[in-house]
C-alpha cells in the first residue's frame, strides 16, 4: 500500500469515528482491516438497540462460541469494569448482550467470534516520540506486557527487513520460530510491523497512537484481538 | 551543498585558527581567562588578549575591546561572565569574527535573566553569520596543533600524540573526566569539542564535519538531548557507512505520550525509542563514560569483526574459563560464540605447546608458556577460518614470558585483518603495559568484562557495516 493510499485510508477513517477523537474498538479494528490486517469476525450492536433487533447475533460463519464486550472509546479498561463476557454460546448471545447493555446503557456492544490460538501473544504499537517522531513498537504482548518489557522500537518508516531484526531482538522470538511446537510466523509478523509503521506515519499526523494487544497466530494468519486507537487531546504533535 | 562547504570551512577555522582573541585574558593567574590564555600559548595561533584593565599579558599587547584588534581574528574566546558575554559576542559578530566560543555558564540553565541573555546570543548567527560554540562550553582541544581552550585538567599531555577519535560532548565535565581517565592508558584523539548549551553549533554540525574529513576514523558523542532528531540520525547513517559512530545518550526525556492508558505509551519512555532508533541508523550506543571511551578506542584501532566467533588463548586456565563464560552470555548488543578450532589448528598448536596444554578453544598454554608459544599459537589461530576475533590473555611474568613478547605481538596484531584484543593485569604496572600496547597499535584492557564488551562493539560494527552496504 502506498503512502498516499494509507493517508487517504486514515483520513477517511478519522472522519468516520462516531464520537470525534474517541474511536471505539469496532472502529479501530475497521482501520486495521482496511490496511489488510485480520481482525475477528463480529457484529456491532448500537447503544439502545434491542439485542434481537440486531438481527442474527451469531457471527456469520462461526458455529463456535463468542466474546461479548462493551465497545466505547471512553472505556479503556473493559475487563476491570466487568465489560467482557467470554465463551458465550450462540443460544445465549441475546441474553449476554442484554446483560452488558444493562451495565452500560449508553454504549454499543461488540460481539465477536472467540479466536482460538496456542502461540504467544504479541503487542504492536504506533507512537510519537518527541525527539525522533513517529515510531513503531513490537514485543511480548498480553496482560503482562508492561511487566516483561520485552519490547523493541524503531522509527517509522520501518522496512520488513528492519522489522525482522526487531523480532530477533525479542526474548520471545523463538516462539515465532516453532519453539516447543508453538505456531507462529515471523515473516508475516514482520510485514505487519512494517505496515503499522507505515500507518504510524499517517496516524501521528492525526495525533493518534495505536495499541494492538494481543495479536495472535490463528488459522494461518495473525489476528488482532484487541485494538486501541488513542487520539491525543493536545493534538499539536509535530515532526522534529 | 555550498552552504555545507561554507559551514565546514568555518568549523575548520574553529579547530585550526591562525589568530585567536581571548576576551578576559588576565595577569591574575586564578582567572579562567588567564588559564585559557596560558594554555593557548602552546598553540601555533597568534594571540590577542582583550582586557581593558591590562596593558600586556605574558608579553602580548592587551586590547581594551574587540573593535580595537588590528585583525579580524579566526576565533574569539569569551571567558568573562554571562552578563557581559552576550554584549561582547555581539561586538565580535559586528566585527566580522566568524567563530565565537563562550565559556561562561549562567545562561538558560540559570533562570529568566540567563534565558534573556541566551536569547540575545541566539540572534547572532542569523543576524551576522558568526557561529557560536556554547555558551557553557569548554571549547575545543585539537592535539595536532595544540589548540586547547580547556581550562581544567584533562590529560592533555598524555593525549598530545593525537589520533582518529573526534569526541563531542554536551557536558564538559563528563568529557574531560572520561578523557583524563582514558588518557592514563592512551587515547587516540583527533579533537575534543565541548558543546555546552549548544545555542548554535550542535552535535549535528560536528558529526557532519568529522564524518566528512579523513583525519577522523571514529566519532564518539556524549549527548543529553538530540537536536533535529531525524536529520541527526540520517547523517549518522551516512557517516556510519565509512566510520563508527558511538554515542552515550544520557537523560530520559518525558515520553511525550499524553495518553498513558495505552501499553505502548507506558512502555515507550523515550529511552527505548532512542535505543531502537540508534540501532536502526547505525549508531552504537554506550551506557557509561568508560564504555564510551573503550568502544571508541577499540573501534578506532581495530577492524570490524567479520563474524562473531571468538578464539581465546591464555596462559592462565581460570581466566580462559571465565572469558568463555562472558563470551557465551546473552547480550543485546551482539551474540558471541566460542570459535571451534579446526583439527589442523589444534594439531599445529599442539606441536609447540607444553605437554599439559589444552589445545581447544579456550587454548590454555599453562604456566609452561613461553613468548615463542604465544606467538606461534596466535598465528595459527588467526589463520583458522573459523576464527573471527582473538582474545589474548597474557601476564608478563618472567622468566618464560617477557616484555619482548610485546613487540612480537604488535607485529602480528597490527598486520592482522582480524581484530585481536589483549587482557592483562599486573598490579601497579597494569597501566604501563596498557599504554605500551597502545603506543604499538594494540588494544588492551585490565578486565575481562571490558575486553569482551569491546569485542561486542566490533561484532556490532561488522554487522552495521554489512547491513548498511546491503541497504534497507
Amino acid at each position: 500500500m502506498s503512502a498516499t493510499n494509507t493517508a487517504a485510508v486514515v483520513r477517511r477513517w478519522r472522519s468516520s469515528i462516531s464520537i470525534p477523537g474517541k474511536p471505539n474498538e469496532w472502529e479501530s479494528k475497521r482501520l486495521l482491516s482496511s490496511v489488510g490486517i485480520a481482525v475477528p469476525r463480529g457484529v456491532f450492536v448500537e447503544a439502545g438497540e434491542a439485542p434481537t433487533a440486531a438481527g442474527d447475533l451469531s457471527v456469520s460463519g462461526t458455529t463456535g462460541h463468542c466474546v461479548v464486550k462493551v465497545c466505547s472509546g471512553e472505556i479503556l479498561h473493559k475487563t476491570e469494569q466487568e465489560g467482557v463476557l467470554l465463551d458465550v454460546a450462540a443460544g445465549d448471545l441475546s441474553a449476554a448482550v442484554a446483560t452488558l447493555q444493562k451495565r452500560f446503557p449508553s454504549t454499543g456492544i461488540l460481539v465477536e467470534e472467540m479466536v482460538s490460538y496456542r502461540g504467544g501473544e504479541i503487542i504492536i504499537g504506533a507512537l510519537y516520540d518527541p525527539t525522533f517522531g513517529p515510531a513503531v513498537m513490537v514485543g511480548a504482548g498480553g496482560i503482562l506486557t508492561e511487566l516483561y518489557k520485552d519490547v523493541t522500537f524503531r522509527l517509522a518508516p520501518c522496512t520488513v527487513k528492519e522489522a525482522h531484526l526487531m523480532l530477533e531482538e525479542l526474548t520471545v522470538y523463538p516462539t515465532l520460530k516453532g519453539y516447543r511446537g508453538l505456531p507462529g510466523n515471523a515473516d508475516a509478523l514482520a510485514e505487519i510491523v512494517s505496515k503499522i509503521a507505515e500507518l504510524a506515519l499517517q496516524l501521528i499526523l492525526e495525533g493518534c497512537q495505536l495499541d494492538i494487544n494481543p495479536i495472535v497466530w490463528s488459522r494461518d494468519r495473525w489476528v488482532a484481538l484487541d485494538v486501541k486507537a488513542i487520539i491525543a487531546e493536545d493534538h499539536s504533535v509535530r515532526f522534529s | 551543498m555550498n552552504t555545507v562547504k561554507v559551514g565546514f570551512k568555518k568549523i575548520d577555522k574553529l579547530l585550526n585558527p591562525e589568530t585567536v582573541a581571548v576576551v578576559g585574558a588576565s595577569n591574575r593567574k586564578e582567572k579562567v581567562g588567564s588559564i585559557i590564555f596560558e594554555g593557548l600559548r602552546r598553540s601555533r595561533a597568534r594571540l590577542y588578549p582583550v582586557n581593558p584593565h591590562e596593558d600586556a599579558i605574558s608579553g602580548h599587547k592587551s586590547y581594551a575591546q574587540i573593535s580595537d584588534l588590528p585583525v579580524t581574528v579566526d576565533v574569539a574566546i569569551i571567558t568573562v561572565r554571562a552578563e557581559k558575554a552576550a554584549e561582547i559576542a555581539e561586538q565580535c559578530a559586528r566585527c566580522g569574527i566568524e567563530n565565537i566560543i563562550i565559556v561562561a555558564g549562567g545562561f538558560a540553565e540559570a533562570g529568566d535573566q540567563g534565558r534573556a541573555l541566551e536569547e540575545r546570543l541566539r540572534a547572532i548567527p542569523d543576524q551576522w553569520g558568526s557561529r557560536i560554540l556554547g555558551p557553557n562550553s569548554l571549547g575545543v582541544f585539537v592535539p595536532e596543533n595544540n589548540f586547547d581552550t580547556i581550562f581544567v585538567e584533562h590529560g592533555d599531555r598524555a593525549l598530545a600524540d593525537g589520533g582518529g577519535i573526534a569526541f563531542i560532548s554536551q557536558s564538559g565535565s563528563v568529557g574531560v573526566e572520561a578523557l583524563g581517565l582514558a588518557s592514563n592508558t592512551g587515547f587516540p584523539m583527533r579533537a575534543f569539542v565541548g558543546l555546552g548549551n549548544k545555542i548554535d553549533l550542535n552535535e549535528l554540525d560536528f558529526l557532519e564535519f568529522f564524518g566528512a574529513e579523513d583525519k577522523t576514523d571514529c566519532i564518539a558523542l556524549y549527548i543529553e538531548n538530540v537536536e533535529q532528531g531525524r536529520r541527526f540520525l540520517e547523517s549518522a547513517r551516512e557517516v556510519s557507512l565509512g566510520k563508527p559512530v558511538v554515542a552515550l545518550k544520557a537523560g530520559r526525556t518525558p515520553s511525550g505520550v499524553s495518553a498513558v492508558s495505552s501499553h505502548t505509551g507506558k512502555l515507550a519512555g523515550s529511552d527505548r525509542v532512542v535505543s531502537g532508533a540508534f540501532r536502526q541508523y547505525g549508531i552504537q550506543r554506550a551506557f557509561d563514560d568508560e564504555e564510551l571511551c573503550d568502544a571508541a578506542k577499540t573501534l578506532s584501532y581495530l577492524p570490524p569483526a567479520r563474524g562473531n566467533r571468538v578464539a581465546v588463548v591464555t596462559g592462565a586456565g581460570g581466566f580462559g574459563v571465565m572469558c568463555a563464560d562472558y563470551i557465551e552470555s546473552d547480550n543485546p548488543r551482539a551474540r558471541l560464540r566460542m570459535a571451534e578450532l579446526s583439527d589442523r589448528t589444534v594439531a599445529r598448536i599442539r606441536e609447540k605447546a607444553p605437554a599439559f596444554a589444552s589445545c581447544h578453544n579456550p587454548v590454555d598454554l599453562t604456566a609452561g608458556v613461553t613468548n615463542e608459544m604465544y606467538v606461534h599459537t596466535m598465528e595459527v589461530m588467526l589463520e583458522d577460518r573459523s576464527v573471527d576475533i582473538l582474545i589474548c590473555i597474557t601476564f608478563f611474568a618472567p622468566h618464560a614470558v617477557t616484555d619482548k613478547l610485546i613487540d612480537r605481538m604488535a607485529d602480528l596484531i597490527t598486520g592482522s585483518d582480524k581484530p585481536v584484543l589483549i587482557f592483562t593485569e599486573y598490579g601497579p604496572f597494569t597501566d604501563t603495559y596498557l599504554k605500551e600496547f597502545y603506543k604499538k597499535g594494540m588494544i588492551g584492557f585490565p578486565s575481562l568484562t571490558r575486553t569482551v564488551r569491546a569485542v561486542r562493539f566490533l561484532v556490532e560494527r561488522g554487522r552495521i557495516v554489512s547491513a548498511l552496504r546491503e541497504g534497507p
